[in-house]
């Protein structure tokens, strides 16, 4: 029978080209009758459906895509179709994904590299993937497959690569002759063809070794020589090092006569085998199984390699000699080996010191000598010293010899401690001493040694009077009372003027105000204490003696006028107030011995004689007043005071003069002045008695002819002829009489000059106080002092020449 | 180097063997043999703008020390030895020697009046330690 034919089958589809591909299908039973074969096909996403585009080309019962009808990533829904005169039979459909229909071209550019690393050989593969090499649409994901055998061998051992277009095989024999292949596939498809197949030849990994190198020779003693080298890789195989050498101007070439002696590596060369002046040409081989290979030649004059040792017993010594600080004596031995005795080889040494802790170290050049003496070191410090040595010629250095620590002995710092520790104790025994002392006497040695400034001392004065400007009161309450004999004029210490008051009590108490302390010799008398009189320098010192006698204007009036101006003249401590008190005593005071070089005798004079005419009215009320009340200083009156001495006219008159001074500087001496004043008048008539009594005034200066000599006279109006110290003037001329009882006399200018113009006063004036106070200022202090005995208060400057 | 001929003992214990007046005799004749080629040396730098003076006047005093030496070895080793047929043979050899080292280049002029002088000096040495052995050695 005759039937419709039986469904076809597609059997496969294939690409064999790229972007085209055949499907084949196998008939069925055709039903006894001439079948027809259709194939019919649609994309996936259409509905369109198509027909075979070519039957022919890939033979019968096919199917040919071309690339205009292959649409990549496309499935395809392929059906056959069997057709007769009964019916029709269509295949199952086929869905081909042309994709995976495609089987790839082998991968191509195979190419085999071995790689040694650790001594481990690796076999790298690296291929390119199928298709041309130009083609964008490089989207195929291919895998990989490799395999490789040894040569000989029929098996191979696949290895699945991956994505990758490249493989490293580790597991290779080294020696063997691998081939090595690779194939692809895209996921859905077929694996292509194995690629031709690549041959390679893995390395052995051994190779003959590397060129060894020549590190250095070296002659310890100039005697032998060794030389060392260092191998390079053995290439595999245990290697075997030989050393050959030549010498200069000969051919021959030797091997290394030692091996061993100087360790591995390097060769020995010993006394027979070593000249010198002699250039070698050393070289090393390297030898293995796979080859040899020989090191650079080394060219060496075994006289130029001399490397000793480092010296040996380095000792040390103490050395202490007497009277010198101890020193370290360092000595030590060449190497053993140097043969220095013959002269063969000389060695120059050198040495190393730094201490302990220290960084740095102090390097010293010894020379040829094996001994080395070290002064400087510090005692008591550690230090670590090495040296080393070199020929003296063409060499190197040896090594240091090993650390040697130095340490001195620091026993005589205890002396030194033991000294520091008494100077201690006996400094603070001295400051306890002192300190004990100042606390006991603490003012007066203050006092001693830091002299107060003494300032001026205004006692007694009364401003009023001195605003008043009655001169004459003021004359008389400084004190020159009347015309009393030297004491007064002591007591009015020409060089310095004593304002003080004209009531006696204002003067006691004045005085006793002022210092009380010093008043202590004094009695009943009122002394003017501390009224800034003190000698030319030191107020006080004459204040006390001086005003012991002087500070009695209360007494005046009864007492004997020349006590007064002998007390007065005794505050200052002035010899010449001593003498003046001892009555008819001329004034010694050159024999009072101190003399006050800063007592200017002269300058007294000249000084208070040099007032202007109208002053003499108040010179005579000076002088008045001087007898009765202690002149009280104003100013300048140290100066004045340090100019008592003198003579007692000059006192007097040097009193008024310096109150008349003071006068005229000062207002406030007029009140002072009126003061005496009045009571120069009420005691004028003592005065009367005394005026012209002077005291014999002797030299104030040592060195100076007796200033002025006045003498006690009972002669009212003779006045002596008298000289001043230093200037030697003469109060010879008499200026004026005031007040009946009161003589005022001008110092000449000249020595035995009768008269003097009275011009000239005024110069002598300015010199004369300089003077006074140069001249008189010496003596009063000393004796001032002595009588003061118990004041407290000394004045160093009385000590002193008083300058203005 | 010129005096490459001239047997010389390389070591120690051969410079010490050698009685003292062949020593000395070696001695001189090395001095001697470097005599000339000093002076003409001297001459051929002279007209090297490159040498600084210093390096002149050295080379100079060189060969003046070298003279000196000479001039002292032979006086004190002729007290000691008086051989004046020594020196006088001495003389010769080394006017011969000389000759060839004009033919030098200074590199090796230098090199190798280096090594002889390093030569005369240890032979020296050796004289004194054995003559005066006190005198630190």
């Amino acid at each position: 029978g005759q039937s419709f034919p039986a469904k076809p089958e597609i059997t496969r589809c294939r690409s064999l080209e790229k972007d085209t591909f055949s499907c084949w299908w196998k008939p069925g039973t055709d039903g006894g009758l001439p079948t027809n074969y259709t194939l019919f096909y649609s994309k996936a996403s259409e509905e369109k459906i198509y027909e075979c585009p070519d039957y022919r080309t890939s033979g019968p019962n096919s199917c040919y895509f071309d690339k205009k009808h292959t649409k990549q990533r496309t499935t395809y829904n392929i059906t056959v179709m069997a057709t007769n005169e009964f019916g029709s039979s269509s295949s199952d459909p086929q869905y081909v994904d042309v994709t995976c229909l495609v089987r790839p071209d082998s991968p191509g550019d195979l190419s085999l590299e071995t790689e040694t690393s650790a001594g481990v050989t690796g076999l790298w593969a690296k291929w390119s993937p199928p298709g041309l090499a130009d083609d964008s649409s490089n989207w195929h994901v291919y895998h990989y497959e490799l395999r490789f055998k040894p040569e000989e061998e029929e098996k191979w051992e696949t290895v699945s690569v991956g994505v990758q277009t490249q493989y490293k095989v580790m597991k290779l024999n080294a020696g063997l002759k691998y081939g090595v292949q690779v194939r692809c596939m895209l996921d859905c498809g077929e694996w292509s063809e194995w690629s031709p197949e690549r041959q390679i030849q893995i390395p052995s990994g051994q190779s003959p070794p590397e060129k060894p190198t020549i590190l250095k020779c070296r002659s310890p003693e100039k005697e032998t020589f060794t030389c060392w080298w260092k191998p390079g890789s053995d290439g595999g195989h245990p290697t075997n090092y030989t050393l050959f050498y030549s010498k200069e101007g000969e051919e021959q070439i030797y091997e290394c006569p030692d091996y061993r002696t100087a360790g591995p590596n390097s060769c020995y060369f010993d006394k027979k085998h070593t000249s010198f002046w002699t250039i070698y040409n050393i070289t090393v081989k390297a030898t293995n199984k796979m080859g040899s290979n020989s090191s650079e030649p080394h060219y060496v004059d075994v006289t130029y390699i001399v490397q000793p040792d480092p010296p040996v017993n380095v000792t040390l010594e103490l050395k202490k000699p007497i009277n010198r600080k101890p020193y370290l004596v360092l000595t030590w031995f060449p190497p053993p080996l140097a043969d220095v005795r013959s002269g063969w080889l000389t060695l120059e040494y050198e040495l190393r010191l730094k201490p302990e802790e220290g960084d740095e170290w102090e390097t010293i050049f010894v020379g040829q000598q094996t001994q080395y003496k070290m002064f400087s070191l510090n005692p008591g410090k550690k230090y670590i010293v090495q040296i080393h040595c070199k020929p003296d010629h063409h060499g190197s250095w040896s090594e240091w010899s090993s650390e040697k620590y130095i340490q001195i002995p620091s026993d005589y710092r205890v002396k030194d401690m033991i000294v520091w520790i008494i100077v201690g104790v006996l400094s603070s025994l001295i400051c306890l001493i002192m300190s004990w002392t100042m606390v006991l006497k603490g003012y007066r040695m203050i006092a001693f040694i830091l002299p107060p400034v003494p300032g001026p001392k205004i006692k007694g004065i009364d401003t009023h009077l001195l605003e008043t400007g009655k001169s004459e009161e003021l004359l008389s309450a400084l004190g020159c009372h009347g015309f009393p004999p030297t004491s007064d004029c002591e007591e009015l210490l020409i060089e310095y003027l004593e304002v003080e008051d004209s009531e006696d009590q204002q003067l006691q108490q004045s005085r006793n105000n002022g210092h009380p302390s010093k008043n202590t010799q004094v009695t009943s008398k009122e002394t003017d204490g501390d009224s800034g009189r003190g000698s030319c320098d030191s107020p006080s010192l004459l204040s006390e003696k001086c005003r012991e006698p002087r500070g009695l204007p209360s007494k005046l009036p009864s007492q004997d006028v020349r006590e007064v101006p002998e007390n007065d003249a005794g505050e200052k401590g002035w010899e010449t107030q001593r003498v003046a008190s001892s009555e008819d005593k001329a004034l010694p005071f050159s024999t009072a011995g101190t003399k006050s070089s800063t007592w200017p005798a002269a300058n007294i004079h000249p000084s208070t004689f040099a007032y202007h005419s109208t002053v003499d009215a108040h010179k005579v009320t000076l002088s008045t007043t001087n007898v009765n009340v202690a002149p009280v200083l104003v100013g300048n009156e140290e100066k004045y005071q340090s100019r008592y001495s003198t003579s007692e006219t000059l006192c007097e008159e040097n009193l008024e003069k310096q109150r008349e001074m003071e006068n005229m500087h000062s207002r406030n001496d007029q009140s002072t002045i009126q003061v005496n004043q009045s009571r120069l008048n009420e005691k004028s008539s003592f005065f009367n008695a005394k005026l012209m009594d002077y005291v014999e005034v002797h030299k104030v200066r040592q060195d100076e002819d007796p200033a002025v000599l006045l003498k006690h006279k009972e002669n009212s109006g003779k006045i002596e002829k008298y000289t001043i110290p230093g200037t030697s003037k003469e109060y010879t001329k008499v200026s004026t009489v005031v007040d009946h009882n009161i003589l005022v006399l001008m110092p000449d200018s000249r020595v035995p000059v009768s008269q003097e113009p009275a011009k000239e006063m005024p110069q002598n004036l300015q010199q004369g106080q300089v003077e006074k106070n140069m001249s008189y200022c010496l003596p009063a202090p000393s004796e001032c002092q002595r009588e003061a005995g118990g004041s407290e208060y000394m004045d160093p400057s009385s000590f002193m020449p008083s300058f203005k | 180097c010129h005096t490459s001929r001239m047997p010389t003992p390389k070591g120690k214990e051969p410079a010490q063997n050698l009685p003292r007046e062949e020593l000395t005799h070696l001695i001189l004749k090395l001095l001697q043999a470097w005599k000339e080629p000093l002076s003409h040396f001297n001459q051929h730098i002279e007209h090297h703008q490159e040498l600084s003076d210093d390096s002149l006047s050295k080379a100079k005093q060189i060969s003046n020390m070298v003279h000196e030496l000479k001039m002292g070895v032979e006086k004190s080793m002729g007290i000691i030895s008086n051989s004046l047929n020594g020196m006088a043979s001495s003389e010769a050899a080394g006017l011969s020697i000389s000759n060839e080292a004009n033919l030098m280049s200074d590199s090796d002029f230098i090199h190798c009046f280096r090594r002889d002088s390093n030569k005369v000096q240890s032979y020296l040495k050796i004289l004194k330690c054995r003559i005066m052995p006190e005198n630190s050695c």
